[in-house]
């Protein structure tokens, strides 16, 4: 029995088709995984389920009933629950007060927390959570907040649950923990629906899979004829991964340009490098692949001169350093500037800023880039994600510093702007530039790098040459892209388990 | 000597509870406003403009209780007015504070002149009623007496309560700390906030009106900045009513000192007594006593 | 509206108003006059405001400076003007600009919010104040300080043009036009003004952008806070000749509005400023049918009303 049907969902965002004509249906006590690329419309959609967006054109219909909700509290009066990707707890309240707001128990005027204490606790025993209900969140770690965020969902009582890459966040061992739970929300008669980008996983626990690519519905399978090589192609489409690095040889003197060893940093008493090490070199394109938030940015960070409170060492040899950040709404540039004004800003050695020197900054970049904008002098904002990452990556590369550190460079940007955007990193690597590219995008890094590190906890946990990734054979292509999911999630070779 | 003998009296207490009064009013007005989100430092307007709605209304009435309830409903009244410019067009709360603070100090000082042709104060008018049978204690009947003072000591334990041991407290917390959360759960964001305001225009109403009813004359500048104080109560009490209250004390205890060396004439310039509770204040920020931390979603518009 | 409530004929009001001030020499320059303080001050907190740093405590600050203008000013009464005048300022200017770095450094060095601590120092430096001038340099039974000398104080507009007879309007003005203009220069034109101005709108990317954030909060708040000891010039040397407690009458807080009016551009603080003038000194002229304090009601209502009709046609002009 079908609990739920997307009939021809579209959902616009401006130009953008976050949802192209999507029609498919979940069945009942499933665990229905929908896969495909960053920007591929996942969570819109998902959205739309929980009643966060309204579709442009479509009809969902839940339990055979015709759904329009008009914001989320319709989507949990339906018994609908999501797990967003970034948590909605409240820091300073304790996992208990977090879980009954909205739905307290009282008695007389009074919360009746003892009550709500013993519904709690059983949930928390039934589930094996592991949770102390009078603890702050603040003082819980990042899989103890999902757990607290999953109760929430159990203390309403939800039968449908959307979980919005709930993995991404979690450690090997927390992710199988994670499954048990769904396992058991299975066994309940629950539904569950999972967003998700890794294979592996889909592979464990789906018994539905859907794929989406730019928005349209691709590919649908069940679990019987699940076939990872097929669906990983369905995922990226006909974009052709292999490495072009090759044909962008720098020919000068080589040299190491930075060196970093045995760095370890500390934050809020936690180890977030823990003896990292690596060398760039002239004319190189080191990557780092890894999961997010295993110490890219701390690395990052360092190399920038932004943070100096590890120990360990540093040798730089040039003061010459461009950085792309990973978030370039946040950290890359003045979204009320202009295009002309936020390169300016970053030109320490132009004294004059008057508005021709501003307007002659932006023209260059603008010709030689073919940002498109609908003013010259409008702001930043104003621009497509695409073409604002095209005049900061413009703007570093101008710069013509001798190490450049590119930060998920491609990350929300399409197709046309990113292989722009890739052979921009490899001139300048033809250039002798030293070139540091982060990334959790694996092809972009299998596509680009001469060398790369796979990162883990803070830890370069294996290191792979050219010749060690550049493979013809596809089977052997199979092997290596398993094993280097496997380094990401902190499973290495040699404890197997 | 003497100034010791006299700190440690009974009527020195008293007088220190009787300060204490507006402080407590103000600073748990601030205090419910921001624990709903809400930046309001116009205390000081809201208790100006209360404490002359008391006067007119008295004066014009002849009955102090009229006053007391016009008054409060002024106080309440102005509170939806700022909350239409924070909560509903999403203005910059300090600013809209400061406004505020212009509009309703002029407002006073235009009203008095306008309707009593006097610069600075309204003609006398009646106290509020007290307690009959307390009145007559020894030095401290005129507190014990005093339906407001009783109320602010009932405060303490009223706002706790309220703040973390009800539902409404709860979902009030939680639209300061992180109003996407608790939108999440469907909580209605900004009625909650409103709710701060409103019961943060009642209770620096309350401050506004005792200050008026005792001195039994409304005149220009006579809350004397006690709204910044009373704000600067609640950052060192950290938000906790408890904690404002100890905070209160301390800033009743050096105005009692002020008006004490005042009286007895000592070396130390009254200036200085008068600036240390501003003084403490910055101290407590930097961190002399410990970190302060503000709801986390405080002064962001919803 | 107020008007109407308590029964007065708001035309017959504004027309006197109007009447009074363009109608004569004397309430033009009264209006200008008026309008000066706010636009050097205003200038001032735009600095700030554009660093994104809510300096609440001009009141203070250009309490301080003004004293110390005054106080310098007297005591090198002696000396040519040339040297006594910019010697006041600069003294002037760095006590306010010094006052101005305390909430800075307490922002940079304990990440706490300059609203409250400019707030509190406000209270302290007017106690601090009020107790160095009564304790030591005021004229006995006043609240101000000796009278400076005359080869100090700065021309009046009616000494030149008779139209402004009896005006208290003097080049101190001018001066206050010229650090307008020269801080919206600042502001839009310099490397420094756009750094503090990326401060203000992203401190993170700027940051990353490689700009010190730390140097930009210290030296806004530094400029921006001595800009406003200014302000004492229009009062001490071209008008009553010496400082006197409580002078500014929230001149701090109503500056505040100016430069929020003019969205923190000095040249829009100009004519902010010029508003707020009109309304100040209008309400003297219309003190015989109503109170002049309605005016006060009235700068209350125009930023307030200003700032909603701006928020709402940003709402509907994004949508």
């Amino acid at each position: 029995m079908n609990i739920i049907e997307f009939k021809n969902i579209t959902k616009k965002f401006g130009n953008l088709t976050a949802n192209d004509n999507v029609t498919f249906s979940i069945k009942k006590n499933s665990v229905h995984c929908i896969v495909g690329e960053n920007g591929a419309g996942k969570s819109t959609l998902m959205k739309i389920l929980f009643g966060v967006y309204r579709q442009d054109e479509g009809i969902i219909t839940i339990k055979g009933k015709e759904a329009d909700f008009s914001s989320p509290l319709d989507a949990i009066d339906c018994r609908i629950g999501m797990l967003h990707q970034h948590f909605m707890l409240i820091e300073d309240f304790t996992v208990l007060e977090n879980v009954i707001l909205g739905s307290e128990i009282t008695r007389n005027i009074k919360l009746d927390f003892d009550k709500s204490e013993k519904i709690l606790n059983e949930y928390i025993e039934k589930y094996n959570l592991d949770l102390s209900l009078d603890k702050k969140i603040s003082e819980l770690s990042i899989s103890e907040q999902q757990k607290v965020e999953i109760l929430k969902l159990l203390y309403r009582n939800s039968d449908i649950i959307i979980f919005d890459e709930p993995t991404a966040v979690l450690s090997p061992i927390e992710v199988i923990e994670f499954f048990k739970i769904i396992y058991q929300f299975k066994i309940e008669g629950k539904t569950i629906i999972l967003i998700t980008h890794k294979l592996n996983e889909v592979k464990e626990i789906s018994e539905y899979v859907s794929v989406l690519r730019r928005g349209k519905l691709v590919y649908e399978t069940d679990a019987e004829n699940l076939d990872i090589k097929i669906l990983s192609k369905e995922i990226v489409g006909d974009v052709d991964v292999k490495n072009d690095s090759g044909n962008y040889e720098y020919e000068g003197e080589p040299g190491v340009l930075a060196e970093l060893k045995n760095i370890n940093l500390k934050k809020n008493k936690l180890n977030v490098l823990n003896n990292f090490d690596i060398k760039l070199k002239k004319g190189e394109i080191y990557g780092i692949c890894g999961v997010e938030g295993n110490g890219q940015n701390e690395v990052i960070d360092i190399l920038y001169g932004l943070n100096k409170n590890f120990t360990g060492d540093l040798n730089i040899h040039t003061k010459k350093i461009s950085l792309v950040p990973d978030d370039r709404i946040k950290k890359g540039m003045i979204k009320e500037f202009s295009v002309g004004e936020n390169i300016i800003i970053k030109k320490k050695n132009l004294k004059s800023v008057n508005s021709k020197s501003i307007l002659k900054a932006a023209n260059d970049v603008i010709i030689k880039y073919d940002v498109r904008l609908p003013e010259v002098n409008a702001p930043m904002e104003s621009l497509s994600g695409g073409n604002q990452q095209k005049v900061i990556i413009a703007r570093e590369v101008e710069l013509d510093n001798d190490l450049l550190i590119f930060s998920h460079p491609t990350r929300g940007v399409d197709i046309a702007a990113s292989s722009f955007i890739h052979s921009m990193i490899l001139e300048q690597k033809k250039k002798g530039k030293a070139i540091l590219l982060v990334s959790s995008d694996l092809d972009e890094i299998l596509k680009l790098s001469d060398r790369f590190g796979v990162i883990n906890k803070g830890c370069i946990v294996a290191e792979f040459e050219k010749n060690q990734f550049n493979l013809q054979d596809e089977t052997e292509k199979t092997i290596l892209l398993e094993s280097i999911g496997k380094l990401m999630i902190g499973i290495t070779g040699e404890q197997k388990n | 000597m003497d100034l010791i003998s006299q700190i440690i009296s009974l009527t020195f207490l008293a007088q220190v509870l009787r300060l204490f009064t507006p402080y407590f009013l103000g600073a748990n007005a601030a205090n419910f406003s921001e624990r709903s989100g809400v930046v309001n430092i116009a205390i000081e307007g809201f208790m100006i403009i209360s404490a002359m709605g008391y006067a007119l209304f008295t004066i014009f009435s002849g009955s102090a209780v009229v006053g007391f309830f016009s008054a409060i409903l002024v106080g309440i009244l102005f509170s939806l007015l700022f909350s239409l410019f924070v909560i509903k067009l999403k203005i910059n709360q300090i600013v809209a504070g400061v406004g505020f603070n212009l509009l309703m100090a002029g407002l006073v000082k235009f009203l008095i002149i306008f309707l009593f042709q006097s610069s600075s104060n309204t003609p006398r008018f009646d106290s509020l009623p007290n307690i009959y049978f307390l009145e007559n204690i020894p030095f401290i009947g005129k507190v014990l007496s005093d339906y407001i003072i009783l109320f602010s000591f009932a405060l303490i334990f009223i706002s706790n309560f309220v703040l973390f041991k009800t539902k409404f407290g709860l979902r009030l917390r939680s639209v300061g700390e992180n109003p996407e959360a608790g939108e999440s759960l469907g909580i209605k964001v900004r009625l909650y906030k409103l709710y701060g305001v409103i019961i943060c225009g009642f209770l620096a109403s309350l401050g506004g009106i005792w200050l008026a009813s005792n001195q039994n004359s409304f005149s220009d500048g006579m809350i004397a900045g006690r709204g910044y104080i009373a704000i600067a109560a609640m950052i060192i009490g950290k938000w906790k009513p408890v904690n404002i209250f100890v905070a209160c004390i301390m800033f009743a205890f050096f105005e009692a000192l002020e008006i004490s060396l005042q009286i007895s004439g000592t070396f130390i310039p009254s200036q200085i007594v008068q600036m240390l509770p501003y003084l403490i204040t910055i101290l407590v920020l930097i961190g002399f006593i410990g970190k302060t931390k503000p709801p986390a979603a405080d002064g962001i518009p919803y | 509206m107020v008007l109407l409530v308590i029964g007065k004929n708001p035309f017959e009001v504004f027309s006197l108003m109007f009447s009074d001030v363009f109608g004569s020499g004397y309430g033009l320059g009264q209006t200008l006059f008026k309008a000066t303080p706010l636009i050097i001050c205003g200038s001032g907190l735009a600095i700030c405001f554009h660093a994104s740093l809510f300096n609440i405590g001009a009141e203070g600050q250009l309490n301080a400076g003004s004293f110390v203008i005054g106080l310098v000013a007297y005591y090198l009464s002696g000396l040519p003007f040339f040297v006594a005048i910019p010697a006041a300022l600069i003294c002037g200017f760095i006590v306010s600009g010094l006052l101005g770095l305390v909430p800075a450094i307490i922002k940079v060095e304990k990440g706490v919010s300059e609203v409250i601590t400019t707030i509190m120092m406000n209270f302290i430096i007017l106690a601090l104040i009020n107790f160095f001038l009564i304790d030591f340099f005021a004229v006995k039974s006043t609240v101000h300080t000796e009278k400076i000398s005359d080869a100090v104080m700065i021309p009046k507009f009616s000494d030149f043009m008779p139209m402004f007879q009896g005006s208290s309007l003097n080049f101190v003005f001018v001066f206050a036009i010229l650090i307008a203009v020269a801080a919206y220069f600042f502001i839009y034109k310099t490397r420094f003004g756009y750094e503090i101005r990326a401060v203000g709108y992203n401190d993170t990317a700027s940051k990353y952008i490689g700009i010190k954030i730390n140097k930009i909060i210290l030296s806004s708040f530094f400029i921006g806070a001595g800009l406003t000891s200014f302000v004492g010039m229009n009062f001490i040397m071209g008008y009553k000749g010496y400082y006197e407690f409580g002078f500014s009458n929230n001149l701090g807080f109503t500056a505040i509005a100016v430069a929020l009016l003019a969205k923190n551009n000095p040249i829009g603080v100009i004519f902010s400023a010029l508003l707020f003038g009109f309304l100040d000194y209008g309400g003297l002229t219309v003190n015989t049918i109503v109170p002049k304090e309605i005016m006060f009601v009235i700068q209350g209502i125009v930023i307030l009303t200003i700032l909603s009709v701006d928020k709402l046609v940003e709402k509907y002009y994004l949508k």
